[in-house]
């Protein structure tokens, strides 16, 4: 973590009633990054929002922006801007007056007020609507006025409270896209809540996922999904096969691990006490396997996993295949890129895995 | 709590909006309770003179509320499920007596069926008394069915037609939806219009006061006790009881607003339609509101007549002198004070309401629930036994500085308080409170907020605040007759002298003067609000 945090949430608490939403949740958000808190409804993760924002109080900890507490400061004196999930759009207001709002709240005065509202709708290319109505608009187009809206009084951190959720998909890919262009491009620190792992994925410098009000994992989107810490944000994040396993020998960057009647030899998870004769789960996402028509004789590579099995089920996603492969009495899920590429499959199969796809997840992890 | 801290103003409009509260709400009313003290209390119960105005009150409600209630949900009924013809008219007609003051009706059914009546004594050449129980039941019944009308309407056009639809559709007939869907879904909404009817007729002055005679109910008695005898201390007795029965039905009904739960309140029409009734149903429903709508036509109409004839019945020739009268002298006055304490009150009033339901809604801060209650409070209160609250509280000789129509402006606010309030709390509810995060988070404060962006989207609150409560401020009497002096008489004040001059033609021209004056109020404002003007459910 870069040292200049522009957010830092430090040891905050938040309950309501007898709930604890949140949970001792400590990070921090470097300067112009896009940081994303991910995690399954009722995680904590709006409220964490929402705490920063200032629409609630934390129970315990701080809350600090630019090196500056504002536990105490009231909303409108934090220096954020909030994109709403539904957007809130003044409905009374045509778009320039509702982008034009906060400037006139922070008294910019008319000729600046009308091109600074001009060039941030144009910026978010709805040049030339600012007369409509929200209610003329289309939901895309709405999203983008709440945007603009709150990029126009240039906060010092934005915060996006799952704002593509209320899209379909092609057009949540689409802003999707141009949401990360938008913030390379200011270079403003966005804090970014979602609980669509693949935004949080495709968007993020920095996720933090969160469950039952806890931080359960914080980093790079590549760590988090092939080296998640649990089984939890393995499940969570894409689709997974998680396979309990026996630890059979640890070296210092190799476990040798038993899975049935195999044994492979896979990269030591970092920062994870292993011992010899531990049960562990070993994660493996569908994309990584090679599978092929199960011609008798293993063609895997030295270490990896090898296995045969039979098809069960199968499903057309589109850009995949995906199989349900049942091994003895397990079912694996497997996916086959580009299946226009290559004959559908059929019957018995065989799956092979190479060792540095395969991600050893220590059980007392798992439980909590 | 910590917000209100962060944000000094928002404190300081919340402690002015408690302050009112309690100045105004609060005080009088613990004053009017107090009067008598403990000793006080301990006497009067023992005089038991109490007991017959209570029972006569009790089983007034009882008999009144029954039958309003029978013809009320007939006419809803009709107005929300039939195919009839002449609705808009029919609609129109049950409008009419939201805009009069109740007792109306009692001089009208004097005209009708009294001693000299048209009918009674007209047709059949009989001479009734129809002074008493039976008299004030009948007359309750013409003059409270129409609101029983509107609360059950409301009620029953909750339901979702969808439901009804699916119902039809599993094989259902029409009758067999409305007993099995249709009534166990708005069973809450109608038990909650029942009660409010009752606390309507149990709240009622006007006509028990003019053709009760011996026949005394609580708010009656309370009143000849103090304006025959000078008796405060009982006369405070009785208002708290009937207060405490007021209280009683009001919390019921609130305990059946809180299970509304069924029916769904979304901000969307439902566009699809209610499944048909029969023909012969909706023949029956027509031929019922036509008589229904007969009756009040016949009240109003009889009213007008009298008004425009030298000295009806007997002698029926046309003449205008009755409306010279009324408009002349101290009695202009008084239908100017009318005008002029109605519609200051009324604007203060929605404005002050929806501000108070914005903080109470929006608000997180120790003491909302309290607040909310006794914002809601005076819908329970008689208005005999506020306006008694005001008498006892604020007319002080120090306060004597102070033009005495102030007292009935503020007596109206305060007492229509939860007309605007509730209607406020309504409209929030359909605000997402993402709007008003919307705007602080863009750099306004929460009173900002409040006044830039959530103020022009309650514009239907407000009006619905502010028509709801000139109505009731043009049409109450209860209220009022403590409060007037000769300066500050108001048109209801006069009507009922008028009659009890038996001086019918100016009191009947009187009447039609006012509630001619509140329509063409509530068209001008109709035009100014561009059209977009409603009713709250009836009076509270």
């Amino acid at each position: 973590m870069p040292e200049t945090a522009h957010v830092r949430v430090s040891h905050v608490t938040k309950r309501f009633g007898g709930v604890t939403a949140v949970d001792d949740v400590s990070f921090e958000v470097p300067k112009g990054s896009f940081a994303t808190l991910l995690g399954p409804s009722g995680c904590g993760k709006t409220t964490t929002l929402r705490m920063i924002a200032g629409f609630y109080d934390p129970d315990q900890g701080d809350i600090e922006i630019g090196g500056r507490r504002v536990n105490d400061l009231p909303v409108h004196r934090r220096g954020t801007a909030m994109v709403f999930q539904d957007y809130a759009l003044f409905p009374h207001m045509t778009v320039r007056d509702n982008v034009a709002y906060g400037l006139k709240v922070a008294h910019v005065s008319g000729a600046d007020r009308t091109r600074r509202v001009d060039e941030t709708l144009a910026f978010v290319g709805l040049g030339g609507l600012g007369d409509r109505w929200p209610n003329q608009l289309s939901g895309g187009q709405q999203q983008r006025v709440a945007v603009a809206r709150a990029l126009v009084i240039q906060p010092q951190v934005l915060l996006l409270d799952e704002p593509l959720s209320n899209l379909d998909a092609k057009l949540r890919e689409q802003l999707r896209v141009e949401m990360r262009v938008l913030q390379r491009r200011l270079g403003m620190t966005f804090v970014y809540v979602t609980h669509d792992q693949e935004e949080a994925l495709s968007l993020s410098d920095w996720i933090a996922v969160m469950n039952a009000g806890r931080v359960e994992q914080a980093g790079a989107p590549w760590d988090i999904y092939y080296r998640p810490r649990t089984a939890f944000l393995a499940d969570f994040v894409g689709s997974v096969n998680l396979v309990p396993a026996k630890v059979l020998d640890v070296r210092d960057d190799e476990v040798t691990i038993a899975l049935g009647s195999q044994q492979a030899s896979v990269r030591r998870p970092e920062g994870v006490a292993l011992t010899a004769g531990q049960e562990v789960k070993l994660c493996l996402r569908p994309e990584s396997f090679t599978i092929g028509r199960d011609s008798g004789n293993p063609t895997g590579g030295r270490g990896g996993i090898e296995l045969t099995g039979t098809i069960v089920r199968r499903a057309f996603l589109g850009d995949t295949m995906r199989y349900w492969v049942k091994v003895d009495d397990r079912e694996w899920i497997v996916d086959q890129p580009d299946p226009g590429g290559s004959a559908t499959l059929d019957g018995p199969v065989s799956l092979s895995l190479r060792p540095d796809r395969v991600h050893v997840i220590a059980e007392e992890h798992v439980a909590r | 709590m910590r917000s209100l801290r962060r944000e000094p103003a928002l404190l300081l409009a919340l402690l002015a909006v408690a302050a009112l509260v309690l100045t105004f709400i609060v005080y009088p009313q613990l004053q009017v309770v107090l009067t008598p003290g403990p000793g006080g209390y301990v006497q009067f119960l023992q005089e038991g003179t109490w007991l017959v105005p209570l029972r006569n009150s009790i089983q007034l409600t009882l008999l009144s509320t029954t039958t309003a209630v029978l013809l009320g949900f007939v006419y809803a009924y009709a107005m929300v499920y039939s195919n009839m013809r002449w609705k808009p008219f029919f609609r129109l007609i049950g409008i009419l007596p939201l805009l009069s003051p109740p007792f109306v009706v009692a001089a009208a059914y004097t005209l009708l069926f009294g001693a000299r009546g048209v009918i009674s004594y007209g047709v059949f050449g009989q001479s009734p008394n129809i002074y008493g129980l039976n008299g004030v039941w009948g007359v309750q019944t013409i003059a409270f069915f129409p609101f029983a009308y509107q609360l059950i309407a409301d009620a029953l056009s909750r339901s979702d037609p969808r439901m009804e639809q699916a119902a039809r559709n599993l094989g259902a007939g029409s009758w067999r939806v409305f007993w099995t869907v249709t009534l166990p879904l708005s069973r809450p909404g109608l038990g909650a219009a029942i009660l409010t009817t009752a606390i309507y007729i149990l709240e009622d002055f006007g006509n028990p006061q003019l053709i009760g005679g011996v026949f005394y109910v609580l708010p009656t008695q309370a009143y000849s006790l103090i304006s025959s005898f000078g008796e405060y201390t009982s006369a405070a007795a009785v208002s708290t009881i009937l207060l405490l029965l007021a209280l009683g039905l009001y919390l019921a009904k609130v305990r059946l607003d809180g299970g509304r739960s069924f029916v769904t309140i979304s901000g969307r029409a439902s566009s699809m339609p209610r499944p048909p009734v029969s023909a012969a149903v909706s023949r029956a429903c027509f031929v019922a509101c036509l008589g229904l709508a007969g009756v009040i036509l016949l009240v109003y109409g009889s009213l007008v007549v009298s008004a425009l004839t030298l000295r009806f019945p007997n002698n029926l020739q046309f003449t205008t002198e009755h409306f010279q009268y009324v408009l002349s002298g101290t009695n202009g006055d008084a239908l100017r004070n009318t005008l002029v304490f109605s519609g200051v009150a009324a604007a203060i009033s929605a404005v002050f309401a929806l501000f108070a339901g914005w903080l109470v809604q929006r608000g997180q801060w120790p003491g909302r629930r309290a607040l909310d209650l006794l914002l809601i409070l005076p819908a329970a209160i008689p208005g005999i036994f506020f306006g008694l609250g005001y008498l006892v509280a604020f007319n002080q000789r120090w306060l004597d500085f102070v033009d005495r129509g102030w007292l009935i402006v503020i007596a109206f606010v305060f007492w229509n308080i939860p007309v605007g309030y509730q209607a406020a709390v309504a409209g929030l509810r359909q605000i997402d409170r993402s709007i008003d995060e919307a705007a602080t988070s863009l750099g306004a404060s929460s009173l900002r907020g409040f006044r830039e962006v959530i103020l022009p989207m309650l514009g239907g609150s407000l009006r619905v605040g502010f028509v709801t409560t000139f109505v009731r401020a043009v049409t109450t009497l209860s209220l009022v007759i403590f409060l007037f002096t000769p300066p500050t008489t108001v048109a209801t004040i006069r009507i009922y002298q008028l009659v009890g001059d038996l001086n019918w033609g100016a009191a009947t021209a009187y009447t039609v003067a006012d509630i001619g004056l509140a329509i063409v109020a509530l068209l001008i404002f109709a035009v100014l609000a561009r059209g977009r003007i409603a009713l709250g459910a009836a009076r509270a």
